[in-house]
């Protein structure tokens, strides 16, 4: 008898016992972060690189070589998430719950939030320095990673812009013409309308309606061709529901509603994962996306945008590897170290544009072989030429997320032929002009 | 909230364990004190896991607060910006559109399935763990299930109406369509629930009062109506409730296919204020939108427990 | 309708023909799992979609095994579980107990409030959550996936239930016979409440194996990761494997179902004594 009371009475407290050591422990506060630089004391340094797959175990592998080249350092590295769109809940979370990272991937429209918080650290007087090289960057990755003109967030990470791919497969089999460079729009929709066979579930384009970045930034090259804008100025108000908006908007929503060539992907991947398996013919996409074509073994060509009145520009969202302040002077010093080692000319050939992206700096740019690269990846020559149609940026203040997400719905919704454009963007620009106030 | 004590056995109220005082007396110290050694540890860890971020939930649905900059207090003007949100009551109506769907099927379907399942023929075994197999499949894998079953171009459903030369659906991309498919893997996943249930109460429908109404010439359905479903009554009861609390907060499901499209078709009120908090990050929203939820759901539980006590039902 | 009477071997049943059907049918999702997780990567990409696989391969299982670390989840998940379903037993058949028989202050309201947690929706507490164990220190280790698994209000109301369902006669004996609460309860009640324990342990058990978006935003640590972490993984990268992707989900779901099917008669036997009914 007294021993099952001895054994619950043991149990019990046993547990309580170890629930108190757990407060206790977790009470015990973070030690102070150090405020002089030890540049040989041990640091572990948090990344979240946003990678998966071939990317993650590239950059696993730099780290472990940043690693050994510098043995007080430790680099805790992973995903960060299970997707890289979902990094910014998870920084978000973070930051209320005091549980970042030393050093994130960041999509660049984030970069004016990340700045807002008030978490970021600010790396001017790093890149003042000339072995640095901030210059050789291209304007639009220095642009996002100065998001406001003031704080320098941390180093661009990825640039890219977006073209026209198009499926040699699907094309051959229509007996339609491959894309050329002088393409229209208007040529553009009757080649997707040719090549569209529903019963055959194949398609001429594809499109995002998921309502996320992907929907809106897509938008963006129509808009400026047409002569548009997306914010005014001084970016205090929406300036994407002018009639350049509108007549863009028009013209898609034909193509989705009426000549329903457009596959309409409620997610962000699988109008790729369509294209490549020969069911969509057209798609526009960056330079990620000619690593996993070359995988699946797809047929595929690449040219500029189709343009209007001869004007082929595109739009580019260069990205960035955020840093973190923790109020850490080591390992602020060491976060940044890594991420500049990471892009420099050297790692930007190893990584980077292994990987099929565009070179991040011009002298990697010089070096880099584009005939080499083009051989490895077909069209990569095409990607680094068009950067020259990369005329206007991606705006980077703290309200964009919100425009990005007001706009996105409104194209959502339109391509799925709810509402009007007109109306839509009318109303997207309202909201956007809420957010942006804020 | 009746007495359970071992006083309920009908007899006059009196010490029933060595250290508890006379009737009416105080309890002793020693009582309360081994009373609560009893219940504290699970409820210490439940309340403070719940309650103390409820409460810390319901201050934040007074405030605006993105996550990282300071909170700022804006009354109660979450609440009214809800009541005019048209996204918010898309969600609602969906979440009703959801409960009515889900759970008078899954009732029904349980206590025929229950019904189905309550006899020793062979196989018997095979067929009850068929039912049950889709109920230990997660939510992450019945979504990933769901969207490949369901793919307009991949899926067997649609290559089944091709075949079959029926015309082909968009499913899971169509916002007529998206709901009606969360629901059918919904029931899927969790009819095992309510269908166990019944087939214990069946089981315990005395097997004389059966019998005496077969011999009394009662036929199959008589015997149901008149015997078998009132001793089903406060399963029922039971089983409704918990199947509404589950609709109502229908959320993995739509994270794992659809996050909440096409077109919004499929945001649950859950979904509405998980993507306000985590994507919008209006946490402050956000929290206002869950106590709607909370409010909404407490008033449907009581009002339904209140009923059935008043017929003389007892489930809680 | 309770027992059916002995059945005629010789004649099958009519009932046959609606449960078949009934089982292939809810066999049918599952069994689509399979059969990709066995098939070629570029099969379940095709159009027409074949009915069967090409050719039956493995490569899927050897992606998982060779690629991801689905042992470390799988090792992860089987910690998780263990102390979830070991804790739900111990605290709530104590809970249950305490608050279907014993008489102390505060008692009804207690469970009042422990019931009106399964009101809340769980996303409603999730970022206050996330700060309250982001100061414990519980975060990013398999501590943030446990903790909201030690004790459950399902399990609390499961054993009072099934508590109040037991004769008083049993306890009130004990009590005549001199023994006091503890005894009481370690002797004389809780050896019958094993089928009780038995249906506690099946659903905490699945709940704490198939948690998914608390770790989700939990749980940064790739070594921390759960099974159903990593799958949701596999999701995020630009060209879905889908025999990867239904590989891992096999490997996830099918230590349930085995034990469940070991479990199985069990399982529902304790459904006739937990209570439920009123």
């Amino acid at each position: 008898m007294s021993s099952h009371r001895r054994h619950a009475l043991h149990v019990f407290g046993a547990l309580s016992g170890s629930a108190l050591l757990v407060v206790l422990a977790g009470c015990s506060g973070s030690p102070q972060g150090a405020t002089s630089l030890e540049p040989d004391a041990k640091v572990t340094i948090e990344v979240w690189s946003g990678q998966s797959d071939e990317a993650e175990t590239l950059i696993e592998g730099l780290a472990d070589e940043f690693e050994k080249d510098h043995p007080n350092v430790t680099i805790d590295i992973s995903p960060g998430a299970s997707s890289t769109d979902d990094l910014l809940q998870k920084l978000s979370a973070g930051f209320a719950g005091n549980q970042y990272p030393d050093m994130s991937y960041a999509y660049g429209s984030w970069a004016g939030q990340l700045e807002a918080s008030g978490r970021t650290l600010d790396i001017r007087d790093e890149i003042s320095k000339p072995e640095v090289k901030w210059d050789e960057f291209t304007a639009a990755a220095r642009g996002t990673a100065q998001p406001t003109g003031n704080k320098v967030i941390g180093f661009p990470a990825v640039v890219d812009n977006v073209g026209l791919y198009y499926n040699k497969t699907i094309f051959d089999k229509a007996g339609v013409a491959y894309p050329t460079d002088d393409w229209t729009w208007d040529d553009f929709r009757a080649a997707a309308k040719q090549l569209t066979d529903s019963a055959n579930h194949i398609y001429g384009y594809g499109y995002s309606v998921s309502g996320s970045e992907e929907t809106t930034w897509q938008f963006w090259p129509h808009l400026w061709q047409n002569g548009g804008a997306i914010l005014n100025d001084d970016a205090t108000k929406s300036e994407f529901n002018s009639q350049a908006g509108v007549d863009a908007l028009t013209f898609l929503r034909d193509m989705a509603v009426e000549d329903k060539s457009i596959y309409l992907d409620q997610t962000d991947e699988k109008f790729a994962e369509l294209f490549a398996s020969d069911r969509i013919a057209m798609m526009t996409s960056g330079p990620w996306q000619l690593s996993p074509l070359k995988t699946a073994g797809t047929s595929y060509g690449v040219v500029v945008l189709p343009g209007t009145n001869g004007d082929h520009q595109t739009v580019s969202g260069p990205d960035v590897w955020a840093l973190f302040d923790h109020k850490d002077v080591n390992r602020a010093y060491w976060a940044t170290q890594f991420a500049e080692w990471l892009t420099s000319a050297a790692q930007d050939e190893r990584f980077n544009v292994a990987l099929g992206n565009l070179p991040l700096r011009s002298s990697s740019a010089a070096s880099v072989s584009v005939e080499t690269q083009s051989a490895e990846f077909p069209g990569y020559d095409v990607f680094v030429a068009n950067a020259a149609n990369v005329r206007q940026t991606r705006p980077t203040s703290a309200g964009y997320a919100a425009l990005s997400v007001a706009i996105g719905d409104a194209i959502s919704a339109v391509l799925q032929g709810e509402g009007d454009p007109k109306t839509s963007l009318d109303d997207a620009a309202a909201t956007a002009d809420a957010a942006l106030a804020k | 909230m009746v007495d359970t004590t071992l006083r309920e056995a009908g007899r006059a109220p009196g010490p029933m364990t060595p250290d508890a005082p006379g009737p009416g007396k105080r309890r002793g110290l020693r009582s309360n004190l081994s009373g609560w050694a009893f219940v504290a540890p699970a409820t210490a860890i439940i309340l403070g896991l719940s309650i103390f971020p409820a409460m810390w939930a319901f201050v934040l649905s007074f405030q605006d607060w993105d996550g990282f900059s300071p909170a700022t207090w804006v009354g109660t003007d979450n609440y009214a910006n809800l009541i005019s949100d048209a996204n918010f009551w898309n969600a609602v109506k969906n979440t009703v559109v959801y409960t009515l769907m889900f759970v008078p099927t899954s009732v029904g379907l349980g206590l025929l399935l229950a019904v189905a399942l309550n006899r020793r023929i062979r196989f018997i075994g095979f067929y009850r763990t068929a039912i049950f197999v889709p109920f230990v499949v997660s939510a992450a894998s019945t979504g990933v299930i769901s969207n490949y079953l369901f793919s307009p171009q991949f899926g067997l459903v649609n290559n089944v109406l091709r075949v079959l030369h029926l015309p082909q659906q968009g499913w899971l991309d169509d916002p007529h369509q998206a709901m009606v498919v969360v629901v059918i893997m919904s029931l899927w996943g969790s009819v095992a629930f309510t269908t166990v249930i019944y087939l214990a109460a069946l089981q315990d429908v005395p097997a004389e009062l059966l019998e005496a109404a077969r011999m009394d010439g009662a036929s199959a359905w008589q015997s149901f109506r008149a015997i078998v479903w009132p001793q089903l009554a406060p399963v029922t009861v039971f089983v409704v409730i918990w199947q509404t609390i589950e609709a109502i907060q229908l959320f993995d499901l739509v994270y794992t296919t659809t996050r909440g499209g096409p077109l919004n078709a499929t945001t649950t009120i859950v979904y509405f204020l998980y993507d306000k908090a985590f994507h919008s990050l209006e946490f402050g929203y956000g929290s206002a939108a869950a106590y709607v939820l909370f409010a909404v759901t407490m008033v449907i539980t009581i009002g339904v427990v209140v009923y059935s006590r008043r017929r003389g039902q007892e489930a809680f | 309708m309770a027992i059916a009477a002995p059945a005629k071997r010789r004649r099958m049943s009519p009932w046959h023909f609606v449960l078949f059907p009934l089982a292939v049918l809810f066999l049918v999702p599952f069994a689509q799992m399979l059969l990709a997780s066995f098939s070629p990567a570029k099969d379940l990409v095709t159009f027409p979609p074949p009915f069967f696989p090409s050719h039956f391969t493995v490569d899927g299982f050897v992606k998982l095994f060779t690629t991801t670390d689905i042992m470390l989840w799988l090792r992860n998940t089987v910690l998780v579980s263990t102390a979830a379903v070991l804790s739900n037993i111990v605290l709530c058949s104590l809970a249950g107990y305490g608050f279907a028989r014993l008489r102390f202050a505060g008692r009804n309201f207690g469970f009042f409030l422990v019931l009106a947690t399964i009101m809340i929706p769980t996303q409603l507490l999730m970022i206050p959550t996330y700060i309250l164990f982001a100061k414990l220190g519980l975060l990013n280790g398999l501590g943030a996936a446990i903790v909201p698994w030690l004790s459950t209000a399902f399990g609390i109301f499961l054993m009072r239930q099934f508590f109040l369902s037991l004769p008083v006669e049993l306890e009130e004996a004990g009590a005549i016979d001199g023994c006091n609460r503890w005894q009481i309860f370690f002797r004389i009640v809780l050896p019958l409440a094993r089928p009780a324990i038995a249906t506690l342990a099946i659903f905490t058990l699945l709940g704490a194996w198939n948690d998914l978006v608390w770790p989700l935003i939990a749980i940064n640590n790739t070594q921390a990761f759960t099974l159903q972490l990593g799958i949701a993984n596999f999701q995020g990268a630009h060209l879905t494997d889908w025999s990867l992707v239904m590989a891992g989900n096999v490997i996830a779901t099918l230590p349930l179902i085995m034990f469940f099917l070991f479990a199985q008669r069990q399982f529902i036997a304790t459904m006739t004594f937990s209570g439920l009914k009123g």
